[in-house]
C-alpha cells in the first residue's frame, strides 16, 4: 500500500520510494527522512483530498496526494 | 575585512541568532547578477553574513540553488575565515543533516566550523539535557549550546567565535577516516545518542495544529485571520496616519506662514508639502501591513497557511506555496515576485508571478484610502469594530484576489501543452509554533518604511515638481491656463468615458511610473487650484470639487488591476528571464483596468 493510504492516527512502515520519481525529489524526500524501514503516522488529512499532514522522526512534514502515492509503506 | 558566514536550516532560530550576533546594524545586499538577499552585519572586526536557510546542499527549488551556488563560493574565498552552522536542539536529526553536509564541504575546502546549537532553553525545559562536550567529539567540530532568544550562553558563544575567526586553523573539521556510514545514517544515531524523543517536543505543536489545520475550526479560524489583517491595516495604522499628516500640516503651515507670498512659498507648500507630503501620510500604513504579515510568518501560521491553501489553489493551477507570495504581495510586488522562487514546480512559478501584481499592494494603499475617503462614509457596525470603509477595503482586495486567480486559470489553460515538463511536488515542513520575537520583526518593520520612502520617494518628489512646474507656468498660479492643462485637454478624450476629467488624467498617466505618485499629483494638481492654499485634507477637496460614484468606482477598480509599476515591470523581465512577458502583462492588465473603470462608470 501507499502512504496516501493510511488512515488517521495510524503508523506505518516506509518499505521504499517509487524509484521513476524525479532524482532531486527523491534526494530530498531521503534527506527529510523518507527511507526504508522508518516509522511514519499520519496526524490528520485535509478536506477534498487536500494534503496529507505526517510525522516522520522529529519533524512534521506536510505532502500532497501527487507523492504521497509514490512512497510504499506497510502496516506492521 | 574578513567574513563569517552563518549557515543553517530553515526555521532553526537563525535569523534570531544573527540579529543578536550583529544587533540591529545590517546590510541587505542584492548580490549583482542574481538576487539571493544576503544579509550581513559587523560583528567585531569581521563581517558576518547570513545566508538563506537551505534544507540540504542539494538544490529543489531555484532560490535554494542560487543560495548553495553562493554558499559553495563563499567555501572557496580566502575572505571567509570561518562558518559558523546552526542547529535547532529540538530537532537534533533534521539540522544535523545539513550540519554535516556543511561540515564535510567545509572540511574539503580547509574550513573552520563552529555549531551553535540553538534553542537549548527549549531543550532544557523538558528537563533533557546535552551533553555538547561529547557531541562535539562525535561530530569532530566545536559545539556551542545557546538561546538566541533567552541569552543563554551567548555571551561565551560571542568570544569562542571571535577566537575561532581569528585562529580558524585550530576548528578544522576532524572527520574519523574510516567512517563509511552516510550523513543520515550519522545524524540519525547522533539524534538518537543526544536528542530529544519526538513526541516530546511535537506535543505541543500538534495539540495547536488539532485546532488551526482542523477541517472545520481552521478554515473559520484561515478567514478571521486574514480579514482582521485587513482591518487593521485601517484601524491601528489611522492614529499614526492622523499623527504623521498633523505635523505635515503644522510644519507647512508654520513656512507658509514666515515665508513672504510668492513663487518660493507657492513651490514649499504645494509641491513639497502637498505632494511628497501625502505621500508621507501612508508609511505607517505600511508598516503596519509588514509588521503583521511578519507576525503570521515568525509564529509558524503562515505554513499551515499554505497547507490550508493547497488544495483550493490547486483548482486554479497554482501551488499551496504560492500563497505566501500572494501576501507578500500585498505589501509590495517585488519581494513578492522574488518570493515566488520557492516554489518547486516551474509552471505554477510562472503563473504565481505573473498574477502578483494583481495583489493590492502598498503603493496601491494611499490610492485605496484617499478614494475610499472621498466616496465611503465612515460608518461604524457592532460597535465600532467593524466600519464600511475597512469593509470596502477587504472588497478591493478581494476583487484583486479573485482577478489574480481566473488570470491564473486562464494562463494554466494557455501552457497546457508544455506540461510534460515533470511537476515539482508539493512537500512542505510545518515548524514549530513560536511567539515572535521583537527583536528582528522591529527591525523588519523599520526596513519596510525605509525601503519604501527610498524606493517611490525620489519618483515622487522629482514628479511632483515636474507636475507643479507644469501646472504653475506660463502665468504664475493659474491652473487652468497651464502647461498641464494644455496636456490634460490633450489627453482627455482617453479618459472622458470614464468620467474624470483632465486632472485626474494626468494624475493616472504619471503614476504608470508608480501609483502612488496618483496622490501626490493630485495633491499637486488641487492644492494649486485651492484658493486657501493649505493642505486641508486632499480628500475634503476632491469631495468638493465633486466626484461621481461611478467614476470612483471606476478609478478604484481601473488601480486594483492596471500594473502601473515600472520596477515591478523590471523585476518580472528578470524574473522570467523574457521581456515580452513582462511589457505584455503591462500592456495586458492595462487594457482589462480600462474596460473594467468604464463598465463601473457606465453603469453605476
Amino acid at each position: 500500500m501507499t502512504l496516501w493510504e493510511i488512515k488517521t492516527k495510524q503508523t506505518a512502515l516506509i518499505d521504499g520510494l517509487d524509484p521513476t520519481l524525479v532524482p532531486a525529489v527523491m534526494q530530498r524526500l531521503t534527506e527529510m527522512g523518507f527511507a526504508s524501514g522508518q516509522s511514519i503516522q499520519c496526524l490528520r488529512r485535509s478536506p477534498f483530498k487536500g494534503p496529507i499532514v505526517l510525522q516522520l522522526g522529529d519533524c512534521v512534514y506536510s505532502l500532497e496526494q501527487d507523492i504521497a502515492d509514490r512512497i510504499n509503506v506497510s502496516m506492521n | 575585512m574578513k567574513n563569517i558566514i552563518l549557515v543553517g536550516k530553515p526555521n532553526s532560530g537563525k535569523s534570531l541568532l544573527f540579529n543578536q550576533l550583529t544587533g540591529l546594524r545590517q546590510k541587505v545586499a542584492n548580490f549583482p547578477g542574481v538576487t539571493v538577499e544576503l544579509k550581513s552585519g559587523q560583528f567585531g572586526d569581521y563581517r558576518l553574513v547570513d545566508f538563506p536557510g537551505t534544507y540540504s546542499l542539494k538544490s529543489l527549488s531555484r532560490d535554494e540553488e542560487l543560495a548553495i551556488e553562493k554558499l559553495h563560493e563563499a567555501m572557496l574565498s580566502d575572505a571567509t575565515s570561518l562558518v559558523v552552522c546552526n542547529l535547532d536542539a529540538t530537532r537534533l536529526e533534521r539540522s544535523l543533516v545539513f550540519g554535516l553536509q556543511v561540515r564535510d564541504l567545509a572540511h574539503k575546502h580547509n574550513k573552520g566550523v563552529v555549531f551553535s546549537l540553538n534553542m537549548i532553553d527549549e531543550v532544557q525545559r523538558f528537563g533533557h539535557e546535552i551533553d555538547t562536550e561529547k557531541l562535539s567529539r562525535d561530530l569532530g567540530c566545536a559545539v556551542y549550546a545557546l538561546s538566541a532568544k533567552s541569552l543563554i550562553g551567548l555571551h561565551e558563544f560571542k568570544l569562542a567565535i571571535q577566537d575561532a575567526a581569528e585562529h580558524p586553523e585550530d576548528f578544522l573539521p576532524t572527520i574519523k577516516a574510516d567512517d563509511e556510514s552516510s550523513v543520515l545514517q550519522i545524524s540519525r544515531s547522533l539524534s538518537k545518542r543526544y536528542g530529544l524523543k519526538a513526541d516530546i517536543v511535537l506535543k505541543k505543536q500538534n495539540r495547536i495544529d488539532g485546532f488551526l489545520l482542523n477541517n472545520v475550526l481552521g478554515g473559520v479560524m484561515f478567514f478571521i485571520i486574514m480579514f482582521l489583517l485587513f482591518q487593521s491595516i485601517f484601524t491601528w495604522a489611522s492614529p499614526l496616519m492622523d499623527g504623521v499628516e498633523m505635523a505635515l500640516g503644522d510644519m507647512a503651515a508654520f513656512v507658509s506662514n514666515s515665508l513672504p507670498d510668492g513663487i518660493v512659498n507657492d513651490f514649499i507648500t504645494d509641491a513639497l508639502f502637498g505632494g511628497v507630503g501625502s505621500f508621507l501620510v501612508f508609511v505607517p500604513q505600511i508598516m503596519v501591513l509588514t509588521f503583521i504579515i511578519g507576525l503570521l510568518e515568525d509564529s509558524g501560521y503562515l505554513a499551515r497557511a499554505a497547507l490550508i491553501c493547497h488544495k483550493p489553489l490547486s483548482y486554479f493551477g497554482l501551488s499551496g506555496r504560492s500563497f505566501i507570495p500572494y501576501l507578500s504581495g500585498h505589501a509590495c510586488a517585488i519581494p513578492a515576485i522574488m518570493a515566488a522562487r520557492t516554489i518547486e514546480s516551474p509552471r505554477k512559478r510562472l503563473i504565481t508571478m505573473m498574477t502578483i501584481p494583481l495583489m493590492s499592494c502598498s503603493a496601491r494603499l494611499p490610492v485605496y484610502a484617499l478614494l475610499i475617503a472621498v466616496l465611503i462614509p465612515d460608518t461604524q457596525y457592532l460597535g465600532g469594530l467593524l466600519n464600511l470603509q475597512g469593509i470596502t477595503f477587504f472588497i478591493l482586495y478581494f476583487i484583486g484576489i479573485v482577478t489574480a486567480l481566473l488570470v491564473s486559470v486562464l494562463l494554466n489553460k494557455m501552457t497546457e501543452s508544455d506540461k510534460d515538463k515533470a511537476d515539482m511536488p508539493f512537500i512542505l515542513e510545518l515548524p514549530t509554533y513560536r511567539l515572535p520575537h521583537w527583536k528582528p520583526l522591529m527591525h523588519r518593520v523599520l526596513t519596510s518604511g525605509k525601503q519604501f520612502i527610498k524606493r517611490a520617494g525620489p519618483v515622487i518628489f522629482w514628479v511632483s515638481v515636474f507636475i507643479w512646474v507644469l501646472g504653475y507656468f506660463p502665468e504664475s498660479g493659474e491652473l487652468q491656463s497651464s502647461y498641464l492643462a494644455m496636456i490634460g485637454h490633450w489627453i482627455e478624450p482617453i479618459f472622458e468615458p470614464l468620467g474624470l476629467d483632465w486632472r485626474y488624467g494626468v494624475a493616472i498617466l504619471v503614476s504608470f511610473l508608480a501609483r502612488e505618485v496618483f496622490v501626490g499629483a493630485l495633491g499637486t494638481l488641487f492644492g494649486i487650484q485651492g484658493a486657501d492654499e493649505n493642505i486641508a485634507g486632499l480628500a475634503a477637496n476632491i469631495q468638493a470639487d465633486g466626484l461621481t460614484l461611478g467614476a470612483g468606482i471606476g478609478l478604484m477598480l481601473f488601480y486594483v488591476v492596471a500594473l502601473q509599476c515600472v520596477a515591478t515591470v523590471a523585476t518580472l523581465k528578470g524574473e522570467t528571464g523574457s521581456g515580452k512577458v513582462a511589457w505584455g502583462l503591462f500592456v495586458g492588465y492595462g487594457l482589462l483596468a480600462y474596460c473594467m473603470a468604464w463598465l463601473a462608470a457606465t453603469f453605476i
